[in-house]
């Protein structure tokens, strides 16, 4: 007896689909892949943007073919200033370079990238704008305010001296040598010329350096630091004097930045009158003084003093630029 | 019972792989790192070191004698001696044996092992507490971290600091399920403490975890009747306070004498500790308040912006195990993520946020660099492998219904994807490591404009050597500025630098004057000015065309 085969099965049906063991991963996840795309691109927008030095140095080219005595030249942003004085640094002395402000000069040429433009620029469009690769020429010509007499370029003809009661004690002019000091945070360099006021007080000299002002800035001017509430006084003689003096002073940064040091009183007088007074806190900076030339004597040739002094002496490391100049225009 | 996942031999091949790769991969990069300053300290004080380890050898009684400890060990006493110690033995090793092409690399290397072993901690305490994949990215991505690649080359203690703190906290983490790897905590800590000082705060940031999370936790799940999990008794701590000050003060000889004297000034030292520079978002700071604000957007800056949003990420995903284990059921009942009994993701994401805290602390000092908290990134860069796997899962789908040939490689592929520009910046970064900037900062450029730290330590100065072999002339100087005499030495010794270029230390009267820039470094350039007349540069040495070193010449010489 045959027996006929049991038929196939019929399908099962599936099974159940067993329970995922984990839930499908958000697509929102794949954005991170496309950010990392992003930031390959983005680090490859960014080199190709960088500033070659090939574009600094035809700037400069360009910049030179068109100076004239009486330009200064300046950069932006302020991180990018070692590049322009090495493009165009030969053209700028240790006087423009650390100006006490843009008064003298005719013209003022900027090379900037990325968009930047120095603080110290006109708030007006720039009277010539050129582009060179990546390093954007701007140039504003400017009303220059001659300077008549530059007192920190001079200070080498004033006679200095210390005053103790009725008596001025000379300081004693010293030349030759070399420069002195270096490093960082050993303050501006003491200058080999210059008037040694007290061996036993090394910083008692008065001299023209560089002084670094509060917001880091260079500043060409003669380093007097007080003696104490007598003052140590520099006398110019025979200055042609002009409509006004204009006087600046600062404190070395890192003397100034504590905020913890007393007043610095430095006191212009005119053939033995006082014609002006900037009393220096902390915190003030660079700052700014105009002081009138007596109706009497202008135009007149005179004798100035710059008298320096303070209560505390202790770290208040004066430097001021001054200059007689004609009335502003 | 194990604490995570078990790994096996192959896993810890996996680890030595990494390892030896990345030390392998720094050995041949040394070549283009100057010594940067303090690099520079921790060879003399090495070679001092070295001095005392020949006396031990040749006259055991002698090289115990307090005089001879203190002549050998007294330099540099501010700091333990365990990597200046290693930094000896291999500068004696290289000088019997001949080891390495350079003497600077004899000093590094054990430096670079250190950093390298870290790589197999984060890839075991990955793998073990979160998978392997996490552990692989996380150790990876680690590597590829621009300022961590610079320090892991260093003669210095930041990374092996990094080392044995990973190393602690995973010995503590083990500890906790497994109370004999107390021991081996304890002995990682004192090797931690006779690292470098940072492992004095770790204690603390374990013993919350252990007092407001592991404990609180498990008495409460015994109470529930789960059973018992991690040992209620601190096994950790005891072989810490037991273990940790005798291989301390054992392995550093100037301790051996006037003990209680020698570390109190050790202690006061760090505890009043100087302010250095820094430059922030446009402001100099010189002493504390620091920004709070500034450990966090460093990392941002200096790294890939994919690792941090994947940490961020990392983090988000595992935040529902990040509440206490009492806490949970009440604040945030539901959700799948469970943190484990020994409270794992606190104890990593404790560990990333805590050094970076300190620092980000108003009455710390100000130290400026990335190299005080790179000790967080390690933990960092777990939570971003965390949130790899999921971008992996999501590509592995979406790759899986579109294109199904490829789905199996797409981990891999995801991987290399979300860690390209990681790489792209660590190649870019080198030998510029300390001034490198990211995309979150728009680059080195981008960071100039905001304002940001350029540099520390004068490293620059050995990419400043082809310039001035080639220019300085015969017999030249050149007054060196932020770099460190010994360091200029090496450069010589390394025969990178040219023997007959000196290093001078009277501005007036070198013959070339460098300046490094950094923020308040700009005062050099105007002693420069006033100390050569001129204020231009004969070179400038940039990094994606911003400057880093400044070259003077002095006229006198050109004439």
């Amino acid at each position: 007896m045959t027996s006929r085969p049991p038929p196939d099965p019929a399908p099962a049906a599936p099974p159940p689909r067993a329970p995922t063991q984990r839930p499908r991963a958000s697509r929102a996840w794949l954005l991170v892949l496309a950010l990392a795309v992003v930031e390959i691109v983005a680090h490859v927008v960014t080199q190709s943007r960088v500033v070659p030095w090939s574009d600094w140095q035809a700037a400069a080219a360009r910049v030179r073919a068109e100076w004239r005595e009486g330009d200064v030249v300046t950069s932006a942003p302020h991180w990018a200033d070692p590049l322009m004085r090495a493009a165009v640094g030969d053209l700028l002395d240790v006087r423009s370079a650390g100006r006490a402000d843009l008064a003298p000069y005719s013209r003022l040429w900027q090379l900037s990238i990325r968009g930047h433009r120095t603080p110290e620029a006109p708030q007006r469009a720039p009277d010539h704008v050129e582009l060179v690769g990546r390093v954007r020429i701007e140039r504003w010509d400017l009303a220059p305010e001659p300077i008549l007499y530059d007192l920190v370029e001079h200070v080498m003809d004033a006679e200095v001296a210390l005053i103790e009661g009725d008596e001025a004690r000379a300081c004693r002019p010293q030349r030759g040598g070399r420069p002195s000091g270096g490093g960082l945070g050993s303050g501006p360099m003491t200058p080999a010329e210059r008037h040694v006021c007290d061996p036993r007080r090394p910083w008692l000299w008065v001299g023209a350096t560089v002084e670094e002002d509060l917001e880091m800035l260079p500043r060409r001017c003669v380093w007097q630091h007080p003696p104490g509430e007598e003052p140590v006084r520099a006398t110019y003689r025979d200055v042609p004097l002009g409509e006004r003096v204009v006087l600046h002073a600062g404190l070395w940064w890192e003397h100034e930045r504590t905020m913890s040091g007393g007043e610095v009183d430095v006191v212009v007088r005119v053939d033995g009158q006082e014609i002006g007074r900037l009393v220096h806190r902390d915190g003030d900076g660079w700052k700014r003084i105009e002081a009138a030339i007596p109706e009497a004597l202008r135009g007149q040739r005179g004798t100035i003093d710059v008298d320096v002094s303070a209560p505390n002496p202790h770290l208040r490391t004066l430097c001021w630029a001054a200059s007689t100049r004609e009335a502003a225009r | 019972m194990i604490t995570g996942r078990p790994l096996g031999w192959r896993d810890h091949l996996v680890g030595l792989v990494l390892a030896v790769s990345y030390c392998a991969l720094l050995l041949a990069t040394s070549r283009d790192l100057g010594m940067a300053r303090d690099e520079g300290f921790y060879v003399d004080a090495a070679e001092r070191y070295a001095q005392w380890f020949e006396l031990l050898a040749e006259d055991r009684d002698a090289a115990f004698e307090q005089a001879n400890i203190d002549r050998y060990w007294e330099n540099n006493h501010e700091h333990p001696s365990l990597p200046k110690s290693l930094f000896a033995l291999s500068w004696l090793a290289h000088r019997t044996w001949d080891l390495f092409p350079e003497d600077s690399m004899a000093f590094r290397f054990p430096g670079m092992l250190m950093s390298s072993l870290v790589l197999w901690l984060i890839w075991a305490f990955g793998a073990r507490a979160y998978g392997r994949a996490v552990g692989a990215f996380a150790a990876v991505a680690w590597a590829l971290m621009p300022n961590v690649f610079y320090h892991s080359h260093l003669d210095c203690f930041d990374v092996p600091i990094v080392t044995m703190l990973t190393l602690v906290t995973y010995c503590y983490w083990r500890s906790l399920a497994e109370p004999r790897w107390a021991i081996v905590a304890g002995i990682a800590y004192g090797l931690a403490l006779e690292t470098k000082h940072n492992a004095w705060i770790l204690p603390l940031v374990l013993l919350v975890h252990w007092l407001f999370f592991v404990m609180p936790g498990e008495l409460a799940a015994r109470r529930a009747g789960k059973g018992k999990v991690t040992t209620l008794v601190p096994w950790w701590l005891i072989a810490f306070a037991v273990l940790g000050p005798p291989i301390f003060v054992g392995l550093w000889p100037w301790m051996w004498h006037d003990t209680a004297a020698r570390f109190s000034e050790y202690a006061s030292f760090h505890l009043h500790h100087v302010h250095y520079n820094t430059a922030f978002l446009g402001r100099t700071y010189f002493g504390p308040p620091g920004p709070i604000v500034f450990p966090f957007v460093m990392t941002l800056m200096t790294m890939s912006v994919v690792v941090v949003i994947l940490a961020i990420a990392g983090v988000a995903l595992r935040a529902r195990a990040l509440v206490p284990p009492w806490l949970v059921k009440r604040l945030w009942p539901h959700g799948r993520v469970e943190g484990d009994r020994q409270c794992t993701d606190v104890l990593a994401f404790g560990s990333m946020l805590a050094p970076m805290v300190v620092i980000a602390m108003p009455w710390t000092p100000i130290f400026g660099g990335t190299k005080h908290f790179i000790a967080g990134w390690a933990f960092m860069a777990i939570f971003a492998g965390i949130a790899f796997v999921r971008v992996a899962r999501a590509a592995r789908e979406w790759a899986g219904e579109r294109v199904p040939a490829i789905k199996e490689a797409t981990p891999a592929v995801t991987a290399a994807l979300l860690l390209a520009p990681s790489a792209i910046d660590t190649v870019h970064s080198h030998p510029y490591g300390l001034s490198f900037y990211g995309a979150a900062a728009g680059g080195v450029p981008g960071a100039a404009d905001l304002g940001m730290m350029r540099q520390f330590w004068g490293f620059t100065t050995g990419s400043l050597v082809p310039w001035l072999n080639e220019h300085v002339p015969e017999r030249g100087s050149v007054w060196i500025c932020d770099t460190l005499p010994s360091a200029w030495r090496m450069l010589q010794r390394d025969g990178r630098l040219r023997d007959d270029i000196r290093a001078s230390w009277d501005l007036a009267g070198a013959d070339y004057a460098i300046v490094h820039h950094e923020d308040h470094f700009v005062e050099v350039d105007y002693q420069i000015w006033m100390a050569f007349g001129r204020v231009d540069p004969v070179y400038v040495l940039t990094y994606d065309g911003v400057p880093i070193i400044s070259v003077y010449e002095n006229p006198r010489r050109a004439r």
